[in-house]
């Protein structure tokens, strides 16, 4: 007899969600998380508190690494999935190991996203999606004095009000899809201006990014159809995308995320998607963030067993 | 400089080259002026398979003892780095080939293994080193180039200790090996450049004497060659083989000569005939070859004549566990034998005594005219140091024999029984001081007797030359605070660094513990023991035996029990396991 084993993806919110509810489900079941993020969950969205020197990496996390002990949850960190054989029934790992499932919950997260116009930017911008992110800003900010923010994500503004805190000079570009998927109206783009230049910060009103270079170890040329500025560094906020590539060939149906049912099932029986990779057949749902762990554990730990 | 204290293993298959890599890394990280303690262990098969580990403790502070936990990993084989997991320490670092040849399965995957805390450095180990210099076999060095590159160990480091290496075995092998490494190195820098942890950023090299990596048994055959030895008999037994190895190659270089014997019985047999000569030699062995020299030991013990012989203990008894430590020899090298054979039996605990004891072994021998175990182990023979290269003064190499005054000539008496039980001693052929030497019993001028009244006065001779013998032997060193302590910790052999780390451990915590160190252990100080003991609620003995050897020898110079630590595992005891029996003893006591 094959012993239940749960295989999750991913180590974010839904990814926890999905393992704790699992713990108390299916206790007997084995349940292993498997992450490429070095560390075990944090809360993003203290991360530019974090860079500002408000918060001691320890207040980011969530849970201390012996809690996954005590919980009989393997948490296998700095870990990398590159296929899934859904047939079979088992996950690949990057160092060439292979491990079996029974079930199988894919909560990757997202990567950020770069609108294609820019992706030739790329190599220009920084992006405060992980704590190695974050490290790299502060490292970055110790020998920098100006900083350009480009998109307007969840988290653009709470890092401008960051950077504002550590005195940098910041501009912030400001245009109709600044706040991409939302489009700006003129008025509504003016009231966010005036916020904005109200708290110090320099808004650059322009429709399009023309061109960043490096034009020195500490300086970056911005140009764009109406300013021709320069700043230390350039930090891209678009959101994220779901962080799913690796399932490109392995015959699952992924648009912008896995294509999930109402229960959070793919078409393949014993696999689930959850947080931000998945995306409804039924459009109407909506965005449904973390507890959809537990929603599709609930249901799947039971059928398991 | 903030301090480093960090414990790196490596490990593989035989055939891997792990010792290899742990050796560079000691000699690397002791060119770049750290403190190094290295030890290996291996398998007793001479080779093919079986797993290979080296572990070294690298820091800034001077280093006494490995510790418990392991630090960093390099994984040459996972199949038997897994074995390796339980011992990493929290926030550890594991270097594995992540491109084997084969898909492993989750229950035999080294990465399935560690703790979540653990950093993993996944690089294609075997493919770097093919493409870098056409051949898998320098994975070793990429692995080493990783870890230089992570751990911020600037690559010059290992270029000198690289080439210092492999540039005799020819260019070709050398550019390998240069290559394999280099290649570890950049790629580590490429793909981990968000996770480089410069820890190793080199201390500034105090000014004063040069350096180097010795082992311990290294150590005694350069001490050998600085005595002035001329002979060597031996028959090769692990752990000691290294000693007649290096003095193979060495001994004729200096005018003298080693012959590899039929036994150890022969062995022992050729050192008294040499030291009866005049020449000074010596023997080396381990348990089972100095069980065969006992019966012999003993007759240099009632013929007077001098011996120096290296006891490298290892597990027991037998055969036992060739490649295994073990402090089991001490009640065979004090009493081992026929009759009351009292001989001086000394112990060095680090690989600089290794060195000094060696030397002065020759002396004790030659004055006492008594044979002379010097005690080490595997752990102690094995474990490399860097220290200041150990030179013998001229009061360490001067020659001890007491020869007879000339108003002896003519009526020499060979076994003349003196205040001190030291009678001068002739070589033979002098003229005027012919005599004969004899496992009978003796009177003065070397002949047989049975006399009843004769053996008592010739055995009280040979007990007390010996018990004056005490004067020229270490004394106890005593590490302790000023008063009455809660315990005191004794210590002997290769364990000795583990106690004085132990006991200054217990002290930065509050703890009044003090700790002696005993390296004479036949004679030994009793009086220096006893007032020691006196102090001390609580006396902790650990030794890596079963029995509690040592403190069968002296603990009844205590008022109450000892409490004895015995580890019978093969392997070293570690600093933090004696610190957890101390604080035992003292959360007993304060109950």
């Amino acid at each position: 007899m094959t012993e239940d084993h749960f295989v999750i993806i991913g180590n974010g919110p839904a990814a926890n969600s999905a393992a704790l509810t699992l713990r108390e489900c299916a206790p007997d079941t084995r349940v292993t998380m498997i992450s490429r993020e070095l560390v075990r969950q944090y809360k993003p969205k203290l991360l530019p508190d974090f860079v500002a020197g408000k918060l001691s990496e320890e207040e980011l996390y969530v849970r201390p690494l012996a809690f996954y002990k005590e919980h009989g949850i393997k948490l296998r960190l700095g870990q990398e999935v590159v296929d899934v054989d859904f047939a079979a029934r088992r996950v690949t790992l990057a160092h060439k190991e292979v491990v079996g499932y029974s079930g199988l919950i894919i909560a990757v997260g997202g990567k950020p996203y770069i609108p294609a116009p820019l992706q030739v930017f790329e190599d220009f911008m920084m992006t405060l999606k992980t704590i190695s992110d974050a490290h790299a800003w502060i490292e970055r900010l110790s020998r920098t004095e100006s900083v350009l923010m480009i998109g307007g994500d969840l988290t653009s503004l709470a890092f401008t009000r960051a950077l504002l805190s550590l005195g940098k000079n910041v501009y912030f570009i400001l245009d109709e899809d600044s706040f991409w998927p939302l489009r700006l109206t003129r008025e509504i783009r003016d009231q966010v201006a005036q916020r904005l230049v109200s708290r110090g910060v320099n808004v650059v009103e322009c429709r399009r990014l023309k061109r960043l270079a490096r034009v020195s170890e500490k300086s970056v040329e911005v140009v764009t159809d109406t300013d021709r500025l320069k700043v230390g560094v350039v930090g891209a906020f678009f959101g994220l995308v779901p962080d799913v590539k690796f399932l490109a060939h392995t015959g699952i149906h992924v648009e912008r995320g896995v294509l999930v049912d109402e229960h959070l099932k793919t078409r393949f029986d014993g696999v689930y998607a959850v947080g931000i990779a998945l995306r409804f057949t039924i459009r109407s749902f909506g965005i449904i963030g973390f507890p959809s762990g537990t929603v599709t554990l609930k249901t799947s730990g039971r059928s398991q067993r | 400089m903030s301090k480093v204290d960090v414990t790196v293993e490596v490990c593989g298959m035989a055939g891997d080259g792990t010792i290899a890599a742990g050796g560079l890394l000691n000699e690397a990280m002791s060119e770049g002026g750290f403190s190094v303690l290295g030890f290996d262990s291996y398998p007793a098969e001479i080779r093919g398979f079986g797993r290979c580990v080296t572990r070294s403790r690298i820091g800034t502070n001077e280093i006494l003892a490995l510790d418990e936990w392991t630090h960093v990993l390099i994984s040459l084989d996972d199949a038997q780095s897994r074995s390796r997991i339980p011992g990493l320490a929290e926030n550890s670092s594991v270097f594995f080939d992540n491109n084997p040849p084969v898909y492993v399965r989750e229950r035999d995957s080294l990465a399935a293994r560690v703790e979540p805390g653990t950093a993993l450095y996944g690089m294609p180990l075997a493919d770097l080193a093919a493409r870098a210099a056409g051949t898998e076999r320098g994975r070793n060095m990429t692995a080493l180039g990783g870890f230089a590159a992570v751990f911020g160990v600037p690559e010059e480091l290992f270029h000198k200790v690289i080439t210092r290496k492999f540039q005799p075995k020819g260019a070709k092998i050398l550019e390998a090996n240069l290559h394999s490494f280099q290649a570890g190195y950049e790629y580590a820098l490429e793909h981990f450049s968000d996770r480089i942890r410069p820890i190793f950023r080199p201390p500034a090299k105090p000014e004063g004497r040069e350096k180097v990596m010795l082992s311990g048994n290294l150590a005694i055959g350069r001490a050998a060659i600085d005595a002035g030895l001329k002979l060597y008999f031996g028959y090769p037994i692990t752990p000691a083989t290294p000693i007649m190895e290096y003095l193979a190659a060495k001994l004729p270089e200096t005018g003298g000569r080693l012959v590899q014997m039929e036994d150890e019985i022969a062995s022992i047999g050729a050192v008294l005939g040499s030291f009866y000569a005049g020449k000074r030699a010596m023997t080396a062995t381990s348990g089972p070859g100095f069980a065969l020299m006992t019966e012999l030991i003993t007759h240099g013990v009632m013929a007077e004549i001098p011996a120096v012989i290296l006891n490298a203990q290892r597990g027991g008894p037998a055969t036992g566990l060739p490649t295994k430590t073990e402090q089991s020899d001490l009640h065979a090298a004090v009493f081992g034998g026929p009759g009351d054979s009292c001989r001086i039996v000394i112990a060095p605990t680090n690989v600089a005594e290794c060195y000094h004891y060696t030397l002065k072994s020759f002396q004790l021998a030659e004055k006492y005219q008594t044979p002379v175990i010097v005690l080490t182990d595997f752990y102690l023979d094995n474990r490399v140091e860097n220290l200041s290269v150990p030179r013998a003064g001229s009061e360490e190499t001067a020659d001890w024999n007491i020869y007879p005054d000339e108003s002896s000539k003519g009526d020499y008496k060979r076994y003349a029984l003196t205040e001190s039980g030291i009678s001068p001693r002739s070589i033979p052929g002098a003229d005027g001081f012919s005599f004969s030497a004899t496992g009978l019993e003796h009177v003065e001028k070397g002949t047989p007797s049975y006399s009843p009244e004769n053996h008592m006065q010739m055995s009280e001779k040979r007990h007390r030359k010996i018990r004056n013998a005490l004067a020229d032997l270490p004394a106890p060193m005593e590490s302790s605070p000023e008063g009455d302590l809660e315990v005191g910790v004794i210590g002997w052999g290769s364990t000795v660094g583990s106690v004085l780390e132990a006991v200054h451990s217990a002290r930065e915590r509050g703890h009044r513990v003090g700790a002696l160190k005993i390296t004479s252990l036949f004679p030994f100080h009793e009086g220096v023991i006893r007032d020691f003991m006196a102090k001390c609620r609580e006396i902790l003995i650990p030794e890596l035996n079963f029995e509690g050897q040592l403190a069968n020898l002296i603990g009844y110079l205590h008022t109450k029990d000892v409490v004895r630590f015995n580890r019978a595992t093969g392997v070293p005891i570690a600093p933090s396991t004696i610190l957890r029996e101390i604080e035992a003893l003292i959360q007993a006591g304060g109950r």
